[in-house]
């Protein structure tokens, strides 16, 4: 009984600082989850108008808030800057609680830092419904709201910093040289971005060669590193089996660290840019196969034996799925790097296709399985509804496979058709219709995900802090110690 | 443009300088040793290595009273 009764062994000092940890983190992840969550649903309504728009141009179309160039734009920043970064946070903070064995000291500093961002955002959205955006390519926030974007982030870089400066384990996980790396990143590529590009914007080509410097680096070097922690976090954990090789992790870290910052120019082939530029960018993203493959080869080895836990975790398929989805993606995407295949993909729906296979297939779906981890553990209540779980995870799975797949094929049509002097133009647009109505099809499925997941969380939280309170947890404590034959 | 020449030019050295230093660092402290140490850092006395940690759907059946009514 004490193994499945987190109460049962409230003694322990394990026990007691695990609870220690998780208490103090509640309020400022939960802030982080909840206003992440909020943007994410938003970012689809956007993400659904906008698709419809693409086989439907009429629709809605007597607004101007609600034109395409505004309502997709909309949506980029929601789901990058407020859903995935939002989420990033939250999840940091935990991990790094967890792994530095430190709570969550003076919670006000994060939850300012929690209460600006989403102020900044807030702003810059409606400001780019309004019009008012910079027309620069993840950057499109108007310049009045990034400066208190840049602070917020700023507090929470600093204390992610100050956790790992108290912490009471000397010895470094993986994970935490990738959150450590990503919140020095993300801070240089965006202060970086804006002088160069909003403040004091360079001349000419180079705007979009520093365009793609940032817009490259800011899936690379923050929601990948974030995401890469949070794998190597979970999935030991989860099955209760230490990574296959710790040293093949280091190698993917810093040979990442090493050339991923370098592939952003190989979105400029073709391009007015000296041909080394470009060759350097292509190479480096070939080198890329290395940290990829060193990834996928520990993903892999450490899943082997335990693939029948994902019946029981809901973190196991969400992160199982994000880590096939990152070997993937990365290596679809040095294939686009190469410049024979450049000339067909570029400019098409299959780059869109590619985006979302990374920020939604990888990311997003690692980000779910985390946050299946860390809410129990925080509320001290279990997932209310099995259900909604399931349907949350086949909703996204079958979402983003809809999404992908038949969008990459049409891209890459759409991309031969338009290499073909005797189409015109319009006909390459009718090419694209069956996959953009695809799209919106699996749109509404992936935001039928994401109400679920919202249910669920709100029911949670109606159990954690509403007049009923649940009985106690039975997942806290880890089920299956030992002598329980979960899904081996 | 030059104070801005001078703030990216500033960081474009410093951080190579931090990942270098960085890298000095693991090594000196020893963090790029020990990896089988490293490997056990997700797991602790109370959730040790052997124990699944996530058991929410299709749960095996457990005594009586430790599941949620």
């Amino acid at each position: 009984m004490a193994a499945l009764s987190p109460r049962g062994t409230a003694t322990s000092d394990a026990r007691a600082q695990l609870a220690e940890i998780d208490e103090s983190c509640r309020g400022s992840v939960l802030l982080f989850f909840l206003s992440g969550m909020a943007w994410l649903l938003a970012g689809s309504v956007f993400a659904l108008i906008a698709s419809y728009k693409l086989h439907a141009p009429d629709f809605l179309g007597d607004f101007a808030w609600l034109t395409f160039g505004r309502i997709r734009t909309a949506h980029l920043n929601a789901v990058i800057y407020g859903f995935s970064a939002e989420i990033s946070v939250g999840v940091i903070l935990w991990m790094m609680c967890r792994l530095c064995r430190v709570p969550l000291m003076a919670q006000s500093v994060i939850n300012l830092a929690a209460l600006l961002w989403n102020f900044g955002l807030t702003i810059g959205i409606i400001g780019i419904l309004a019009g008012d955006t910079t027309g620069v390519e993840y950057l499109e926030l108007p310049k009045y709201c990034t400066p208190i974007l840049f602070l917020a982030f700023a507090l929470i870089a600093v204390w992610t910093i100050v956790i790992f400066r108290f912490r009471r384990e000397k010895h470094l996980y993986v994970s935490q040289w990738y959150i450590l790396a990503a919140v020095l990143w993300f801070p240089w590529l965006y202060s970086t971005a804006q002088l160069l590009l909003i403040m004091d914007p360079a001349r000419g080509a180079v705007q979009a060669a520093v365009n793609w410097w940032f817009a490259h680096n800011v899936l690379g070097l923050w929601f990948t590193p974030v995401g890469l922690a949070s794998i190597y976090y979970f999935l030991p954990k989860v099955i209760g089996r230490p990574i296959h090789s710790y040293y093949l992790s280091v190698l993917g870290f810093w040979t990442l660290a090493l050339f991923y910052n370098w592939n952003g120019f190989h979105h400029l082939v073709g391009g007015p840019f000296p041909a080394w530029m470009i060759t350097i960018s292509i190479v480096a993203s070939v080198m890329m196969v290395i940290p990829v493959v060193a990834t996928a080869i520990n993903h892999h080895f450490t899943m082997v034996g335990h693939f029948g836990k994902m019946r029981h975790s809901p973190t196991l398929r969400f992160i199982f799925i994000g880590a096939i989805a990152y070997t993937a993606s990365s290596l679809q995407g040095v294939l686009s790097s190469v410049r024979w295949f450049s000339e067909t993909a570029h400019f098409t729906h299959h780059t869109v296709a590619h985006a979302h296979w990374g920020m939604y297939a990888f990311f997003t779906m690692t980000m779910f399985g985390a946050m299946y981890y860390i809410l129990p553990r925080i509320t001290q209540r279990e997932w209310p509804s099995d259900g909604l779980i399931s349907l949350h995870f086949w909703t996204t799975l079958v979402g983003i496979a809809m999404y992908v797949l038949p969008l990459s094929l049409g891209g890459w049509f759409q991309g031969k058709a338009m290499l073909d002097p005797q189409i015109p133009f319009l006909e390459v647009v009718k090419i694209t219709l069956p996959y953009l109505k695809i799209r919106t099809v699996s749109g509404l499925l992936l935001t039928l995900g994401h109400v679920a997941f919202f249910v669920n969380i709100a029911w949670l939280l109606v159990r954690t802090f509403g007049p009923y309170r649940a009985p106690e947890p039975m997942i806290l404590a880890g089920v299956g110690t030992g002598n329980a034959p979960v899904g081996k | 443009m030059g104070v801005i020449t001078f703030i990216l030019m500033g960081s474009s050295l410093a951080f190579p300088a931090v990942a270098l230093y960085a890298l000095w660092w693991a090594g000196r402290e020893g963090q790029l040793r020990h990896s089988e140490k490293a490997a056990l850092l997700p797991f602790d006395e109370q959730e040790p290595v052997g124990q699944m940690t996530d058991v929410v759907l299709n749960r095996p059946s457990a005594p009586a009273g430790s599941l949620k009514s």
